[in-house]
């Protein structure tokens, strides 16, 4: 009866013909980068479902390893869900080989299970980031089974804001400070100009011991704080 | 015809200027606004001395109730009322714009206007809009030849009987006449009826809802009572929800100078005159 | 056959779309709120089907263990059955381990069960309220697919936009200058969930009839059950 491609779309009509609204949690701002100090990975908080804000913390920076970390762009329950089934892949590569997965095999882990259901329409833009001997890693990976390597990302429908900020002001030889309040800026911007991005700025760093929150700051505080030091400079 | 002429080419009615775009805006998935709408229970029954008219107040836009308190029974006439179910701002222009013409007619022929007349001009005009005019009626009054009842629906047909229901809750409203009517009803039966009809729509059709308003046509002329009854009573809340002073963000402020030129000082009216209520 | 008959008979006309539409909104509100040693859990009792009401006296809120309960409005026909499949499995965990399944585990598996759905989901929107292992209250908020998120105090269902805002504000203190989030009491969260409940009826066609308010602390589920209008 149930064709394997259809859409769950196809089912949204009651029986008068009339559309059921179906949404779930969507709209974003994600971004990470690589740099002399590690990765940096920074979200904001807020998911919206429709025109209405779901929520307005979420944790879009989801642990799946000690050292690894994923983000979430999308629909959130693909996210969270297909990250901790590789969790629990990467905890039983440890058990089984002794050593922790790299950040390559892990992308890679993700992108073929989520290549098995392309064209079923999962949603997702992740990106997976960690570190290991090869120092650290970041790679994407989204819904159509696309998996690449790189230097910076962001995703999500505020990546253009973020782009444009990182863009700007990245150097490889920043200091970890430097780091933190470039990414932060960054997802700060989009939340400015994005309807859809907005709540808490997350501000994880991964070095060779693992990741650690920098920071979590609402973003109409990091307004006013950004505020005051631009009428500061420009009283100067 | 020179190209001025054209431009000051005088266009009545409905513009449909839009309506290529709206059709591609639509079709590439932007949502318009949507009207609101009475998902009504509107009744009229006829009795041995007059009509009864009946409506409930509840509009809605969508699950939404956009007004707790609205007026459904329009003046026609005098001796005509009309109840209105559908789209609200069309129900309210096609009733003002009947009831100003139906005075035209009445001041030209220098006789009290027909309910027949008042039923076929209404239904002309909503068959002449092939029914994008969203209005199904109730329509009811005394004449000459005594008490008329008719409903009408968008597309511009129209019955005649001695009892009539529109609207979404017309179901729930129909059953209690169906049970319960009779020839030659007294006054008072006739009005507990179509309290109790209007009563079944605001109790089970959701799109119906808060109080019954009622008009009573007679040869001596009408009386328009609303509300007729409170069905529901509105709960009563245990907190009370006022702000603190200051709870709103003040993000900037300027104080702008005003130069007052000259100063009048006017003697108000005492509280002791007629003043307008402002309570 | 004549063309005329061909025509007339069932096979013979155009080919029609039978569209398939297992989906239906029974429409329902719900609210949470959890407290230090108690969580409040209520919905209201209108069941509907479009302009229709179907019953003024059905419950939204399910008992899953001794103080844990799951809160779903949406397709009534999906919510019956999500507790069903919840139930069977609560019962099979419960008699392989003897013991009931704790709240923050139940989480996790209503987020499961409905992701299992993924491609074909539960029209349901849940909220799971329990208390935890240190024995304070917890709400949990699931979209239809099963995202899930912890939180002290959510709605969900019909009446959401009308208060959500009203708990972010009254408890979460969002959108005031210098307010800070008040101590939840029993007393305080009855107060919110009563009047959140009979606001919502007089705007929202889809809640209305009653409401009743469950609370679950250590020593049991206390109910009670307040009238709201019936148009």
């Amino acid at each position: 009866m149930f064709q394997a491609n259809t859409q769950i779309g196809d089912y949204l009509v009651d029986e008068h013909g009339r559309k059921i609204k179906l949404h779930f949690d969507h709209g974003t701002t994600t971004l990470g980068f690589k740099f002399q100090g590690g990765t940096i990975l920074v979200a904001d908080s807020r998911a919206t479902s429709g025109q209405y804000i779901g929520s307005g913390n979420v944790r879009k920076i989801i642990p799946i390893t000690p050292s690894l970390l994923g983000t979430m762009a999308g629909g959130a329950a693909d996210c969270t869900y297909w990250e901790r089934v590789l969790a629990k892949q990467c905890k039983i590569y440890q058990l089984r080989n002794r050593v922790h997965i790299s950040v390559a095999a892990a992308s890679k882990l993700l992108a073929n299970m989520v290549y098995q259901y392309k064209g079923y329409g999962l949603s997702m833009g992740v990106m997976i980031a960690g570190y290991d001997k090869k120092g650290p890693g970041l790679y994407y990976v989204d819904n159509d089974g696309s998996r690449m390597p790189g230097n910076l990302f962001s995703i999500g429908s505020g990546s253009i804001y973020a782009y444009g900020v990182v863009d700007s002001g990245y150097r490889w030889d920043m200091t970890d400070e430097e780091a933190h309040d470039l990414g932060r800026r960054a997802v700060y911007h989009a939340t400015h100009r994005d309807g859809a991005s907005g709540g808490i700025v997350r501000v994880y760093h991964i070095k060779e011991d693992g990741w650690t929150i920098i920071s979590e700051d609402d973003c109409t505080d990091l307004h006013w704080r950004y505020q005051d030091e631009k009428m500061a400079s420009s009283s100067q | 015809m020179t190209k001025d002429e054209d431009i000051d080419e005088v266009h009545t009615g409905f513009q449909f200027d839009n309506l290529a775009r709206n059709n591609m805006l639509v079709s590439r998935g932007i949502q318009m606004p949507t009207a609101v709408k009475t998902g009504t229970t509107i009744v009229g029954v006829v009795y041995k001395e007059g009509v009864v008219l009946g409506a409930d107040t509840r509009a809605t836009s969508g699950d939404l109730i956009a007004d707790k308190n609205c007026d459904k029974i329009h003046y026609m006439q005098p001796n005509i009322y009309c109840c209105g179910a559908g789209t609200a701002a069309d129900l309210e222009m096609t009733t003002q714009l009947m009831s100003s013409q139906l005075e035209l007619h009445r001041l030209n022929t220098g006789r009290q206007v027909l309910v027949r007349t008042a039923n076929r001009m209404l239904s002309q005009m909503l068959f002449r809009y092939q029914g994008h005019v969203g209005a199904a009626l109730v329509l009811g009054g005394v004449d000459k030849y005594g008490p008329a009842l008719y409903s009408i629906h968008p597309h511009g047909s129209s019955d005649y009987g001695p009892y009539q229901v529109m609207g979404s809750g017309s179901l729930a409203a129909m059953s209690v006449f169906e049970t319960r009517w009779k020839p030659d009803l007294e006054l008072e039966e006739a009005k507990l009826m179509v309290r109790d009809a209007i009563a079944a729509g605001i109790f089970n059709d959701l799109f119906s809802g808060s109080n019954v308003d009622m008009c009573v046509i007679t040869r001596d002329g009408a009386t328009h009572v609303r509300p007729y009854e409170v069905a529901n009573i509105k709960g009563k809340r245990l907190g009370k929800y006022n702000y603190k002073r200051g709870s709103t963000a003040v993000l900037s402020s300027n104080v702008k100078k005003i130069e007052i030129v000259s100063e009048t000082v006017k003697k108000t009216p005492s509280s002791t005159d007629e003043s307008m209520d402002t309570a | 056959m004549s063309a005329e008959m061909l025509a007339m008979s069932e096979y013979g006309r155009d080919p029609r779309k039978h569209h398939f539409s297992p989906y239906a909104d029974n429409g329902g509100t719900t609210i949470a709120i959890a407290g230090d040693d108690f969580v409040m859990v209520g919905s209201d009792t209108r069941l509907t089907n479009y302009s229709g009401i179907l019953s003024r006296n059905q419950t939204k809120v399910f008992p899953l263990t001794e103080k844990t309960m799951i809160a779903s409005t949406g397709c009534w026909a999906d919510v019956l059955s999500l507790y069903k499949d919840l139930q069977a499995k609560l019962t099979l965990y419960s008699q392989e381990h003897h013991d009931e399944m704790s709240t923050p585990a139940i989480a996790q598996l209503v987020s499961t069960v409905l992701y299992w759905r993924r491609f074909f989901p539960y029209y349901v929107s849940n909220m799971v309220i329990g208390l935890d292992e240190d024995g304070s209250g917890v709400v949990y908020h699931y979209d239809p697919v099963g995202h899930m998120e912890k939180l002290r105090f959510s709605s969900a269902g019909a009446s959401v936009a009308q208060i959500q805002p009203l708990l972010d504000n009254q408890l979460g203190a969002l959108n005031m200058k210098d307010a800070v989030p008040p101590k939840v009491t029993k007393a305080l969260a009855h107060q919110l969930m009563h009047d959140a409940f009979i606001s919502a009826a007089e705007r929202d066609v889809k809640t209305g009839d009653s409401c009743i308010i469950y609370t679950v602390t250590k020593d049991g589920v206390a109910e009670e059950q307040v009238k709201l209008r019936r148009d």
